[in-house]
């Protein structure tokens, strides 16, 4: 999608620099570790899973059985998938509200795990939500908080240090272990952070459109000035979504549409007619088709080296 | 001795009202102190026990015995309610654990314990058929209830609205019964226990109703403004979590606002338990902890005070009623002195004649002694659970 440059290289060494140390690191944490002793962990999204295993490494059994293709957020477990889940030894959940599901089912409270409750005060509420008002209550709002909570790394490593925790509070006597995986890990997650910081700082105020409002805490970790629409990657172009870009950019230079996945050749050559680039940041919220969390966050960051280089080319 | 006996039986059938009266005196006598203590020191041991195997209670500040009563118990009237935030900030540190009790509706005349899955494990509660809770609006319960009710896994169960005459309140919720425990010979066979969010329905803070932003939907919306929705009362809300419509049941507000009525707490360690304690000392808390332990135990202790003024005072009225028993005996004697020597006279050895009389009085004794013991074992077997009804001002 976007051509690489012989200066992407000053971000994409460091990048696989960071992977192949992690890549060094997932060393077998115990070579007797049987089935039998598998920590079974059961999580609500890609991210926690990835976080789980490289902490854990083979003294755990990931339980993430939401399908591929389908956001975790939105997905919703039969009876059986609820019993498993009921099953595990530890239930990571991402907490801020995400996956609504968990409203709706009962699990045990002692095995369940809020892997953002350290971080609830650097919670962010979404920007819009449906109020209605009936009966005798009046007026209510459904939707609170973004959830998206992983897309600011420093956050990601505080849900990952819960991971940790919550592991180790498990296998106590394997906490030095935990300990230096969890430090990898975080080490990795901290070099994300600096990169991307490094990269924003090349153009600070430049705003950014987003195809789908999931990306706030992204946006405020790097202070991007951010214009939210609901567009779907797949959904084919028409005269509404035209009409919706003319009115959210009006007044601003936004050049550049970061969608969630690839969207439509189609849309892709409509928007830059309009003067908008297309590139991919991907959430990760689901297991991905190809590499794990950290090279897709890798690709990621790669993606949006054009968008604050303005000497590079476009799509 | 055959004769002695012939003698005896029909000097009872001769003198029956008399000998009743007797009886029923020196039964009672007996029976009076031992049954009290019988039936207290049983009580003791079945409240002490539930609440021995409860580490710490945390509830709303206020009376600790109805916390502690109702959280072991839940057949007394629920203690007052205290955010759910609360119950969150133990789970800040990883030496405790807890558990969330919801007590404040009721299915009939069983409680609805709203709680997490963990309390079965704490109480060893077993399903014994059907499957444990699962979704929203699933409850299980407990044997007793089932025998009553006369239900089985897959039958429903309605809440008891909190008041008939409150139009506006809460909606009764048709509950799905997914389970029956095993019996277990505690109150929990009594109870019927569902995930606290689905007592958190009952309390009208979650609801399920048809999408507002439906098309079909527009005989009920007032206004439709942008993403605000304003609809009548038309609005239909679910009473029942089915599958179908599960996903529309939704939260208002912030749950840690949403209250409970207590939450069992389980400190790892002492150090732990002491610094819970001192936590909760500050005036500005909203919520106590007790040890259900010290509160049963005082209780017990006025019991047990109000159960040796009983003793005495019975005592006094016995020795008094064993000296009108003996002057019975003795005025008895000597109205039948003339009956003596006519027993004597006919041939009657004196030695005989004395154990006629001494075996008249030892039979009167020992059926009085054999009325006390049936009272006595009648009362260790069924009075802890009389007391423990009058205690928590239901049937235990």
């Amino acid at each position: 999608m976007i051509p690489i440059d012989m200066r992407h290289y000053r971000f994409i060494l460091p990048v696989l620099l960071v992977l192949i140390a992690g890549c060094g690191q997932k060393q077998p944490a115990s070579e007797t570790a049987s089935q039998d002793q598998l920590l079974s962990v059961a999580v609500v999204n890609y991210p926690l899973a990835f976080f789980a295993e490289r902490i854990g490494q083979d003294l755990v059994d990931i339980l993430f059985p939401v399908p591929g293709g389908t956001d975790p957020a939105y997905w919703v477990p039969d009876k059986q998938g609820v019993t498993a889940f009921q099953s595990a030894d530890i239930i990571l959940l991402n907490g801020a509200g995400y996956a609504e599901w968990l409203n709706t089912v009962s699990l045990p409270g002692s095995k369940t795990v809020n892997t953002s409750q350290s971080i609830s005060s650097r919670l962010l509420m979404e920007a819009e939500g449906v109020t209605h008002s009936h009966g005798l209550e009046g007026e209510h709002e459904h939707g609170n908080l973004a959830f998206t909570t992983w897309l600011d790394p420093r956050l990601a490593i505080e849900q990952a240090r819960s991971v940790y925790e919550a592991i180790t509070r498990e296998i106590p006597e394997r906490e030095a272990i935990f300990a230096d995986h969890f430090h990898a890990l975080e080490q990795e997650l901290m070099s994300m952070d600096a990169m991307i910081e490094e990269l924003v700082s090349r153009d600070p105020g430049k705003t950014l459109i987003f195809s789908h409002p999931v990306y706030q805490y992204f946006t405020a970790r790097y202070g991007i000035p951010a214009l939210n629409l609901h567009w779907e990657p797949d959904q084919v172009w028409d005269g509404q979504m035209a009409r919706e870009l003319e009115q959210i950019r009006h007044g601003t230079d936004a050049a550049w549409m970061i969608w969630e996945d690839e969207p439509l050749p189609e849309t892709v050559s409509r928007l830059r007619e309009l003067g908008v680039e297309s590139t991919v940041f991907s959430p990760c919220a689901n297991t991905p088709d190809a590499g794990d969390y950290l090279e897709v966050m890798k690709q990621n960051i790669e993606n949006l080296v054009p968008v604050y280089d303005p000497d590079l080319g476009t799509r | 001795m055959k004769d002695i006996l012939y003698m005896v039986g029909q000097y009872i059938r001769h003198h029956r009202v008399k000998t009743i009266i007797l009886v029923l005196s020196i039964s009672l006598i007996i029976y009076l102190p031992s049954g009290l203590r019988v039936v207290v020191n049983e009580s003791a041991e079945s409240l002490i026990s539930r609440a021995g195997s409860t580490p710490l209670i945390l509830g709303a500040k206020g009376s600790p015995l109805e916390l502690v009563l109702n959280s072991l118990y839940f057949d007394t009237d629920a203690p007052e309610s205290f955010p759910y935030k609360e119950y969150l900030r133990l789970g800040e540190s990883p030496e405790i654990s807890a558990i969330p009790l919801h007590t404040r509706f009721r299915a009939g005349e069983f409680p609805i314990v709203g709680t997490s899955m963990d309390y079965f494990n704490y109480r060893n509660l077993t399903v014994a058929s059907g499957e444990n809770l699962v979704f929203l609006g699933d409850c299980v319960i407990g044997f007793r209830v089932a025998e009553r009710l006369g239900l089985e896994p897959g039958d429903s169960l309605i809440s008891t609205p909190s008041s008939v005459f409150n139009l506006a309140g809460a909606y009764p919720l048709m509950m799905n019964v997914q389970g029956i425990l095993a019996p277990s010979g505690t109150p929990d066979d009594e109870s019927v226990f569902v995930d606290l969010k689905t007592a958190w329905i009952m309390e009208g803070l979650a609801h399920g109703h048809e999408d507002l932003q439906q098309d079909g939907l527009n005989g009920s919306v007032l206004e439709r403004e942008g993403d605000n929705i304003i609809a009548n009362a038309s609005v239909a809300e679910y009473n029942r979590v089915t599958e179908s419509n599960m996903q529309s049941f939704h939260f208002h507000g912030d749950p840690g606002k949403f209250p409970i009525t207590a939450a069992l707490v389980f400190p790892g360690n002492q150090r732990a338990a002491t610094l819970l304690e001192g936590r909760y000392l500050g005036e500005e808390e909203v919520v106590h902890l007790v040890d259900p332990v010290e509160v049963m135990e005082e209780l017990l202790g006025t019991i047990i005070k109000i159960q040796n003024y009983m003793i005495t005072g019975i005592v006094i009225i016995g020795l008094s009623t064993l000296a009108t028993t003996v002057l019975v005996f003795m005025l008895s004697l000597r109205l039948r002195k003339k009956e003596i020597e006519t027993m004597h006279k006919i041939g009657g050895a004196r030695r005989r004649i004395r154990a006629i009389l001494v075996s008249e009085i030892l039979s009167v004794l020992l059926m009085g002694a054999l009325i006390s013991l049936i009272l006595t074992t009648l009362t260790a077997h069924f009075g802890p659970a009389i007391l423990k009804g009058i205690l928590l001002g239901g049937g235990a």
